[in-house]
C-alpha cells in the first residue's frame, strides 16, 4: 500500500516538474531578451517619448518579441516557426477547457475596443500600403554617415512623431 | 391651501433637481466612456506601430544588402516580417475592435517577384483582414453559450452533491471507509463547483476586474487551480481504494485514511504554488486570465497523470471482475454485461471521460466539437457522480426507504405494523452492516471455502463499487 503511495508521489512529482522545466527554459531565453531590450529602451529619444505619454515604457518592454540579427533566411524561417508556434500555444489538453473559455470570455467581452473596425481599411483600397517614410529614413542615413546617432537624434525623433500623430489620426 | 401650495412646489423642486443630477451623470459618463475606448484602441495600436517602427530602424543594414525578399513593413494595424517570395504571411488578428476575433488570421502575400501582394481593383498594396469579422459574432455567441452551459453545469452539480453530502451526514449508519472517500470526492466537486462560478462570473467575464488587475484576482485563480486538482486528485483516491480492495489485497486491514487525505487535499497545493511563482516571473498577464502559455502544463500535467493511473485500475478491475465471473462458469453475454455495466459506472468517478478527448485537434470543426464535448463532460460530472453514488446506491436506497416506512408508520400508529418494522429493521440492519464491511465478508467466505460461499464473495464484489 505505502509502496504504490510513494511511486505513485514520485511519479507526480516527476510530472509535475518536467512542464515547468521545459517551460521555464523557454520562458528564460525570453527573460534574457528583456534584460538586453533595457539597454535600448535606455535611450534619450525613449526618454522623450515616455514624457510625452503616448507609449508607456512598460507595454513597449513587454510586447517586444524575440529578435536576432545573424541572418536573413534564418529570420524568416524563424518567423514562419513563430507563427505556428504562436496558433497552437498554450495548453490544449482535454482539461485545460476551463481556462480556454475563460481567456475566450474575457477576450470577447473586452469593452475598451471602439465598436467595429472600419470598412474602408480591410477593402481593396484598406491597409497594406508602404509607407513612404522608411526610404526617407534610409536616404537620410545615407547621406549623415553615422546612422544610428541620427536616427536617436531629438530632432529626428520628434519628426518622425508628428509623422506617427498624422498615421494615427489617419487610422 | 396656502400649505398645501408650498408643499407642492418644495416637490417639484426636488423632483426637478433629481433630473438635472441624473442629466448630468449620465453625460459625464458617456463623455468618459467614449475617450477611454478611443484611448484604448488608439493606444493599441500606436503601441504596435512603434514597436515595428523599432525594428525596420534597426534592420536597416539589411535592407541594403538583400533586395530579393519582402520587407518588412507595417501596414497600419499588424508588423510583417521578412518573408520569401511565394509565401503567404499569416498573423492573428489584433484585438483593436470589437468585431475581430483573434482566433482569426490575418494573411499577406509575398509575390513570386520579392514584392508584396498588390491588389488589382486598388493597385495597392494589400493585407487580407476579411477573415478576422468573418465569424465575429459567431464566437461570441458560443462563448455565452458554453458559459451559460457552465453556470447551469455547476448548478445543477451543486444541488444534487448538498443532496448527497445531507444524506451521507445524516445517516449515520452510512459511515463507512469507502462513503467517507465518496464524502471527499463530493465535497472537492462542491469547492470545485462553487470556485469555478465564482471565477467565471466575478473575473473571466467581467472586463472591470481584469483591466484593473487585483491582488485578489490572482488569488481567486489560485485558489481555482488548487481546487481543480483537488478535484482530480480525489478521483485517483477513488481509483487507488478500488483497486486496493479488488485486486491488490483480498486480506488487506481497514486502509489508512490519512493518506488518501494527503493525496487529496496537500499534494495539488504543491503545482499550484509551482505555477503561481512561475506565472509571477515568467507570464504576469491580467489576473493570469491568458490561456496561450505552456505554464498550465504545470497544473494539468500531475492531472493527466493521475487520469492515466485511473485509466489502468480501471482496466485491471475490470480485467479481475472479469476472471472471477467467469470462474462461477455464468453465461459468457452476462459476464461481459456485468463488465460493461462496472465500467460505465466507474468512468466518471475515474475522470476517465478526459481522456478519450485527450488533446485539442486542429481543424475548425473538430475543434468545437471537442470544445463543447469536454465542457459539457467537465461541468455536468459532478452531477452525474452524484446521481450513480447516491441516488442510485442500493445502501442508501434502502436507508432512504427504512426511514420513510419508520416515518409513516411512527404518525400511522397501528399495533398491527410494529412487529413489521421490527421485522424490517433486523433484515436492513443484517444486510448493512455485511456490506459496509465487505473486507471481513471476504475473509469469512475464504475461510467457509465453499462454493456457495464463493459465488457470494463475487457477487459482493460485483455490487463493490457502488
Amino acid at each position: 500500500m505505502q509502496l504504490i503511495l510513494q511511486s505513485i508521489f514520485c511519479c507526480c512529482l516527476l510530472a509535475a516538474v518536467a512542464p515547468g522545466v521545459d517551460s521555464a527554459k523557454h520562458d528564460l531565453k525570453r527573460s534574457v531578451w528583456l534584460q538586453r531590450s533595457k539597454r535600448d529602451l535606455s535611450l534619450p529619444a525613449l526618454r522623450a517619448l515616455e514624457n510625452r505619454q503616448f507609449v508607456r515604457p512598460d507595454d513597449v518592454k513587454d510586447n517586444l518579441r524575440p529578435h536576432s540579427s545573424t541572418d536573413i533566411s534564418i529570420r524568416a524561417k524563424r518567423s514562419k516557426n513563430s507563427i505556428n508556434q504562436s496558433r497552437r500555444s498554450g495548453c490544449s489538453l482535454g482539461t485545460c477547457t476551463v481556462h480556454v473559455l475563460a481567456h475566450r470570455l474575457h477576450d470577447l467581452n473586452n469593452k475598451l475596443k471602439i465598436g467595429n473596425a472600419p470598412v474602408d481599411k480591410i477593402n481593396p483600397y484598406g491597409y497594406g500600403r508602404r509607407r513612404r517614410s522608411v526610404p526617407e529614413k534610409v536616404l537620410r542615413l545615407r547621406k549623415d554617415g553615422s546612422g544610428m546617432r541620427m536616427v536617436w537624434s531629438s530632432s529626428n525623433s520628434q519628426s518622425w512623431l508628428h509623422k506617427l500623430e498624422a498615421l494615427l489620426r489617419r487610422t | 391651501m396656502d400649505r398645501c401650495c408650498i408643499t407642492s412646489f418644495i416637490l417639484l423642486l426636488a423632483t426637478s433637481e433629481l433630473f438635472v443630477v441624473v442629466l448630468s451623470e449620465n453625460s459625464t459618463g458617456g463623455t468618459k466612456k467614449n475617450a477611454h475606448e478611443l484611448n484604448f484602441t488608439r493606444h493599441k495600436i500606436l503601441t504596435a506601430q512603434f514597436e515595428c517602427y523599432q525594428k525596420i530602424m534597426k534592420d536597416t543594414n539589411h535592407n541594403k544588402t538583400d533586395g530579393s525578399m519582402c520587407k518588412r513593413t507595417w501596414d497600419g494595424w499588424l508588423c510583417w516580417e521578412y518573408m520569401e517570395p511565394g509565401v503567404t504571411s499569416a498573423q492573428h488578428c489584433p484585438n483593436y475592435f470589437d468585431d475581430f476575433d483573434t482566433s482569426e488570421v490575418a494573411t499577406k502575400i509575398c509575390t513570386n517577384s520579392g514584392h508584396w501582394f498588390v491588389h488589382p481593383e486598388s493597385n495597392r498594396t494589400w493585407s487580407n483582414y476579411t477573415d478576422c469579422r468573418l465569424k465575429s459574432n459567431d464566437h461570441k455567441k458560443t462563448a455565452l453559450n458554453l458559459y451559460y452551459l457552465t453556470l447551469i453545469g455547476h448548478g445543477l452539480s451543486l444541488i444534487s452533491l448538498f443532496t448527497s453530502l445531507g444524506i451521507f451526514f445524516y445517516f449515520k449508519s452510512l459511515s463507512c471507509q469507502r462513503i467517507t472517500l465518496h464524502k471527499n470526492l463530493f465535497f472537492s466537486f462542491v469547492l470545485n463547483s462553487v470556485i469555478t462560478i465564482i471565477f467565471f462570473t466575478c473575473v473571466a467575464n467581467n472586463q472591470e476586474v481584469t483591466e484593473a488587475n487585483p491582488v485578489s484576482c490572482k488569488v481567486s485563480v489560485f485558489i481555482h487551480h488548487y481546487l481543480l486538482g483537488c478535484n482530480y486528485f480525489w478521483m485517483l483516491c477513488e481509483g487507488i481504494y478500488l483497486h486496493t480492495l479488488i485486486v491488490v489485497a483480498v486480506f488487506a486491514e481497514k486502509q489508512h485514511l490519512m493518506w488518501y487525505y494527503l493525496l487529496g487535499w496537500g499534494f495539488p497545493l504543491i503545482p499550484a504554488f509551482i505555477h503561481a511563482i512561475s506565472r509571477s516571473y515568467y507570464y504576469n498577464d491580467n489576473c493570469w486570465i491568458s490561456s496561450n502559455t505552456s505554464l498550465l502544463y504545470i497544473i494539468h500535467g500531475p492531472i493527466c497523470a493521475a487520469l492515466l493511473v485511473n485509466l489502468f485500475f480501471l482496466l485491471n478491475i475490470v480485467r479481475v471482475l472479469i476472471t472471477k465471473l467467469k470462474v462461477t462458469h455464468q453465461a459468457e453475454s452476462s459476464v461481459y454485461m456485468r463488465a460493461v455495466r462496472a465500467t460505465l459506472i466507474l468512468v466518471p468517478l475515474l475522470g476517465i471521460q478526459y481522456l478519450l478527448l485527450p488533446y485539442k485537434p486542429d481543424g475548425r470543426l473538430a475543434s468545437e466539437i471537442f470544445i463543447h464535448t469536454t465542457n459539457i463532460l467537465m461541468h455536468y460530472q459532478g452531477l452525474l457522480v452524484a446521481t450513480i453514488f447516491c441516488f442510485f446506491n442500493s445502501e442508501v436506497q434502502g436507508v432512504l426507504r427504512r426511514h420513510w416506512n419508520q416515518y409513516r408508520t411512527q404518525f400511522g400508529g397501528t399495533f398491527a405494523n410494529t412487529a413489521l418494522r421490527s421485522a424490517s429493521y433486523t433484515a436492513s440492519s443484517m444486510t448493512e452492516v455485511h456490506r459496509c464491511y465487505s473486507i471481513d465478508g471476504h475473509m469469512d467466505s475464504l475461510n467457509g471455502k465453499t462454493f456457495h460461499n464463493l459465488e457470494s464473495t463475487i457477487l459482493r464484489s460485483d455490487n463493490l463499487y457502488m
